[in-house]
């Protein structure tokens, strides 16, 4: 395990003294990092110098992230010393990393699907960066810096791959940071925009920035890096001038040497019979895929991750669409075919490998019950049975067949994927990194089970991003690059050094180069504009809102009056308040079932103070006692949900009947006056429109413009939108979940003042309603309920809109059946259309 | 980790009750604690008499909460308890209007609107991809909407009939006593014991590893919705056949308890293993929880408060699981982003 080269980045300093200072701008001394039981990092020391781009090199799982995770202050190492300028830094936050003039941009952009371009920028970017000019024209000024050409209004969920990147590296751009690290800022750019990024590098470096370049691929290294150090396995393995080391030993330092194995004899047959063939596969991020197997070879795929070898896998069978043939044994399959006749062994056991609530057994065999059944009764003895033996075949350690999967090591936990693809009895079996996280005892056995398969005629399919185990394993090796196939090894050339030479050297044009540039003026691209924001629904909600006005008066006249326009809007003033409340939880992807009863109970409260006959001073004290129970509502709901585990729909359905319950605790039945003088005061109005309606609708704009315009309601659709990313980028998740619970409960007790007016009784039983009627109005209005998206203005015309219905339905003298039969038809067919007209966006 | 050798599986008979270990011992001691506690605090929850007063209620809670329960299982919720109960009940009284005669028909006319709102619930949440949440509050309106254009909200009476059938006692045991058991004996049976049971629990497990080893996921999710629906009809007609002149919001009050059972029984609401047992023990629990309420003169309108605490007690209970499936999560990004 020694390197082949090590230099220590001390004895460098010295001669590069000309262009780096002497001190560099962060140190890293002696870092290591466990997570669990495994070394991500172990004793690792960089410098890292301004004015100096600096490569940091290695194989998935080398450690790279993990190192610049720690720089940012994201993680915490478990040992060493972090200093910048010389000075000991640690502990370092995200916060505090920022503030030393660190900026990231991640391999995986953190940035928000929800929100627009702009406020990505806004919500990611200290305001400081936006104080001197027009939002838009910093905006603008970012994004050109970059070459990123797309409107700044437009959604970030609808910009390909390469622009979500750009948008990253404008974010990471945009503070003028002192150290920045790109994290394989290159793996899905095209030609053009990498030669912007380089010309950005350069100009960033002369001006004395440390730029820390992360990256698989050695042909960049040598457009860009000054200095290069390898990561293998956690380790420093050295440190040099990229001018002074050769690619043959930045090769050797980054595949170092692994364990001499005992990997099972290769196929020994010469040209045996073709089984397995494939011939101008694409798809998604791959294209023009073709090769061929004969009976016992099995096939791997390489090159760096992000290549189109996972798609390829997922294509292979048949989770993804892809053209092209695929052959099994001289026949062609059909799509629909490939699901059934192929077994996967997915890459990440945890998502889509296996299901942590069930037993080993279980696991193994759901995927090939029907062959234990009798007529679909399974046969307890025939599944043990078949169970044990590949179980014994693959040599499972487990307590018992009835083990919870989760209490297997990763190997037996692998060794069950494998059970299971072996006991449907596939036509081939597609393996995607079938040793990570993998022990070294029980890979050996994972790639002898592979040959056995293979050696039985089943072709095996597995995809690597360890070149020495698809050295060891595999007949036939697909180098793959930017989604083609750019090398195929066979027998005696399959080496290690040949296939990550092949793999990093690669320097194929990206898949999509050709990136369509939309046109942005005209009246239709403004109408397509509209279209995709929040407040779009506006149209045709107060459409359907005119139209029912015009058909319910055309049958009575007396519908448009100024009494019972009134009497709607007072109605939908409290349905309203409630609604922006919803509106809120709904934004944070949650859901807060308990308004209505929270409604009712704030009234039930409000009634044994506000009556006529009371002092000022106790009417205050009810309205205080209401808002202040509206708090602790919220917090309880926030507390709950972000705390103790509790889904937002069980915390707010047990503070449903709770609250429900409280109310028939303090009043059995209706009781306690309102005062007349607050009621008229409440509802009070100018000609036909009451005043509290006005506040309703002037609390909505301002909510809406806080939503796009403030940073609280940036944070509030960031963290609705995509929880990882928003606490990356420095949102306060936790406050901010808990804030907004505490909002929506304010709101609802705003709406409790109206309904309090509107009843004019202390009623237990009212108020309930007020959670499918806040739902509906929220889902009418347009409000996504994955979180991220929503609008305030929408909600309070869904307010109005379903007090209208309501209202229409008894001025038309029709039953109760039409009301609930109305709200109901309502509430699904606006789901159905807002989910469907979305997903094909989406798509 | 375990290190025990491959030959040990043999011995895995043993092993089997390891995993209904925790929300069923949680569930049955909790039963037992609850049972001391009303013979010293409160004998008469626990007379023969009043037993069989109460078993009844018990027992079409546990029938809803094997509905809710199959829908839990799939990741889902099922907010249209309350209008599909409620209908149930009213068609199983209003059609017969008294006449026997009619029962049969109104019974079939009952299956029949459960299983037109279960399909129209399961296509909605696992074909169109509507949240549960949306989609069956809404069928819940419309189920409502159909109670008040059968029954224009007025109760009516029930058949002698069907109060013979739901209400009637053998062996001294209430007949609704026996529904609840045969429908947990079918529930447990299908669900452990048959392929599609078992792929139903799975595919509820973890849907994407059900996809990625080939299965087709959507008739499963979809047929959890019609399951529960005809599970939640028979709940209504009981109550029809129990009550003498039931309401027409008579599911009303059975919403949170359906799902507070299934959580005190151990099912995640994220979705997973099923446990029929403990679901029909946790009615009884919840049943008797009420009834030692009363009885040592906790007001009725404070019965709610005791629901929900219940509710929050069991979810707290398993909050334990939650936190090691929310540490994978969260274990699992990290890997990702730190290869």
């Amino acid at each position: 395990m020694i390197p082949l080269a090590e230099i220590a980045p001390a004895d460098m300093v010295d001669k590069v003294r000309d262009t780096a200072p002497a001190t560099p701008v962060v140190r890293l001394s002696g870092v290591s990092k466990s997570f669990g039981a495994v070394r991500a990092l172990t004793d690792v020391s960089v410098d890292i110098h301004s004015g100096e781009v600096h490569a940091i090199l290695g194989e998935n799982g080398a450690g790279k992230s993990t190192l610049m995770n720690i720089i940012t202050g994201v993680l915490q190492p478990s040992t060493g010393t972090i200093e910048f300028d010389g000075r000991n830094v640690m502990p370092l936050s995200p916060e505090s990393s920022a503030a030393l003039g660190v900026a990231i941009s991640y391999q995986h952009p953190a940035i928000l699907p929800d929100m627009t371009v702009l406020e990505n920028l806004q919500v990611a970017l200290p305001s400081s960066i936006f104080a001197d000019e027009r939002n838009d024209r910093v905006g603008r000024r970012l994004l050109d810096e970059v070459g990123l050409h797309v409107p700044l209004k437009a959604r970030v969920d609808t910009l390909t791959i390469a622009q979500k990147h750009l948008l990253e590296l404008a974010k990471a751009l945009a503070t003028k940071p002192r150290v920045l690290i790109l994290d394989e800022p290159t793996a899905s750019l095209d030609q053009d925009a990498t030669d912007m990024l380089f010309a950005k590098v350069r100009e960033l470096k002369a001006g004395g920035t440390a730029v820390v370049y992360i990256t698989h691929r050695m042909a960049e290294l040598r457009q860009i890096a000054d200095r290069v150090t390898v990561l293998r396995d956690g380790r420093h393995r050295g440190s040099s001038l990229a001018s002074q080391i050769s690619n043959e030993t930045l090769l050797d330092l980054i595949v170092g040497r692994k364990l001499a194995s005992a990997f099972p004899p290769k196929c020994e047959v010469e040209d045996p019979p073709v089984n397995f063939q494939v011939r101008g596969l694409s798809g998604r991020k791959f294209t023009d895929i073709s090769f061929e197997a004969g009976r016992g070879e099995i096939i791997g795929v390489a090159g760096v991750e992000g290549n189109g070898q996972s798609d390829l896998m997922r294509a292979l069978v048949g989770l993804q669409p892809c053209t092209g043939e695929i052959r099994l044994g001289g026949s062609a399959l059909k799509p629909k075919d490939l699901k059934t006749r192929a077994a996967f062994m997915p890459s990440d056991r945890h998502t889509e490998g296996l299901a942590a609530d069930l037993t080993i057994r279980e696991n193994a065999t759901f995927s090939s019950l029907e062959k234990y059944a009798t007529a679909g009764v399974l046969d307890r003895e025939r599944e043990m049975s078949k169970v044990q033996e590949v179980f014994t075949a693959l040599a499972v350690k487990a307590a018992g067949v009835e083990a919870k999967v989760s209490s297997l090591s990763g190997g037996n936990q692998q060794k069950i994927v494998m059970s299971r693809a072996l006991l449907s009895e596939p036509g081939y079996i597609v393996a995607d990194e079938p040793t990570q996280g993998v022990d070294v005892g029980a890979r050996f056995e994972i790639y002898r089970i592979l040959r056995e398969v293979s050696d039985a005629g089943t072709p095996v399919i597995v995809n690597s991003s360890d070149a020495a185990e698809l050295e060891g394993l595999c007949d036939i090796v697909l180098v793959m690059s930017r989604g083609r196939i750019v090398e195929t090894l066979r027998g005696e050339e399959i080496t290690e050094a040949r296939i990550v030479g092949a793999a990093v050297e690669a320097v194929t044009d990206a898949h999509h180069v050709e990136e369509a540039r939309r046109v942005q003026d005209g009246f239709g691209a403004k109408l397509r504009h509209f279209v995709q924001t929040d407040n779009a629904t506006v149209v045709p909600l107060v459409l359907v809102a005119v139209l029912l006005a015009l058909f319910v008066s055309g049958q009575n006249e007396n519908y448009l009056s100024a009494f019972n326009i009134s009497n709607i809007l007072i109605l939908a003033t409290a349905l309203g308040f409630i609604a922006l409340g919803q509106t809120v939880a709904l934004l944070m992807g949650g859901i807060d079932l308990s308004v209505g009863p929270l409604a009712g109970l704030c009234v039930v409260i409000g009634s044994f103070f506000i009556n006529d006959g009371n002092t000022a001073a106790t009417m205050a004290l009810g309205f205080a006692l209401m808002f202040g129970a509206a708090v602790t509502v919220g917090l309880v709901n926030g507390l709950l949900i972000r705390f103790a585990n509790f889904t937002p729909i069980a915390a707010t359905l047990a503070m449903f009947i709770g609250l429900q319950g409280m109310s028939f605790v303090l009043r059995d039945g209706p009781g306690g006056y309102i005062a007349f003088d607050v009621i008229d005061t409440l509802t009070w109005r100018v000609g036909p429109i009451p005043l509290a309606f006005l506040v309703m609708v002037g609390l909505a704009i301002a909510l809406e413009l806080g939503l796009r315009r403030k940073r609280p309601g940036w944070q509030l659709r960031a963290v609705g939108s995509n929880e990882e990313a928003a606490r990356r980028i420095g949102v306060p998740t936790d406050r901010t979940f808990l804030v907004g619970y505490v909002a929506v409960s304010l709101l609802t007790a705003l709406g409790a003042v109206m309904l309090m007016a509107q009843i004019g009784v202390g009623d237990p039983a009212q108020g309930v309603n007020y959670t499918l009627g806040s739902i509906t109005a929220v889902v009418l209005g347009g409000t996504s309920l994955l979180g991220g998206r929503g609008t305030f203005i929408g909600s309070v015309l869904g307010a109005i809109l379903l007090t209208e219905v309501l209202n229409a339905v008894s001025f038309l003298g029709l039953s109760q059946t039409y009301q609930y039969g109305f709200q109901g038809l309502l509430i699904l067919l606006a789901a159905l259309i807002y989910t469907t007209a979305r997903r094909r966006r989406e798509d | 980790m375990a290190d025990s050798s491959p030959n040990t599986f043999g011995g895995a008979a043993g092993l089997a009750s390891v995993n209904l270990a925790k929300g069923f011992v949680t569930i049955v001691v909790s039963t037992l604690a609850l049972i001391v506690l009303c013979v010293i605090f409160a004998p008469s929850a626990v007379t023969a008499g009043s037993l069989v007063g109460s078993l009844p209620f018990a027992s079409v809670l546990a029938i809803v909460g094997l509905g809710q329960m199959l829908v839990v299982q799939q990741g889902g919720f099922d907010l249209s308890v309350p209008g599909s109960v409620s209908l149930a009940v009213v068609i199983a009284t209003h059609m017969p209007n008294g006449n026997d005669a009619m029962l049969l028909q109104s019974v079939l006319v009952a299956i029949g609107f459960a299983l037109v709102a279960g399909v129209l619930n399961g296509i909605m949440v696992a074909y169109f991809r509507l949240n549960a949440i949306v989609a069956t509050i809404g069928m819940n309106a419309l189920l409502y909407a159909a109670v008040f254009a059968i029954s224009g909200g007025v109760p009516r009476i029930t058949t002698k009939l069907l109060a013979g059938i739901a209400g009637g006692k053998t062996l001294g045991i209430p007949h609704s006593v026996y529904f609840a058991l045969g429908l947990l004996a079918i529930v447990s049976f299908v669900l452990k014991k048959t392929v599609a049971g078992r792929r139903f629990e799975a595919i509820g497990a973890n849907p994407k590893a059900a996809r990625a080893a080939g299965l087709v996921v959507k008739p499963y999710q979809a047929m959890a919705y019609v399951f529960a629906q005809l599970l939640y009809c028979t709940a209504g007609i009981l109550i029809a056949g129990i009550t003498r002149e039931p309401t027409a919001f008579q599911g009303n009050s059975l919403l949170l308890p359906s799902v507070a059972v299934v959580v005190l029984a151990g099912t995640s609401l994220l979705g997973g293993r099923g446990f029929p047992i403990s679901v029909v023990i946790a009615a009884f629990f919840l049943n008797q929880l009420s009834q030692f309420a009363l009885s040592i003169g906790v007001p009725y309108s404070a019965q709610t408060i005791v629901q929900a605490l219940a509710l929050v007690f069991g979810i707290g209970v398993y909050s334990i699981d939650w936190t090691t499936r929310f540490k994978t999560a969260t274990q699992s990004s990290t890997e990702e982003e730190n290869p």
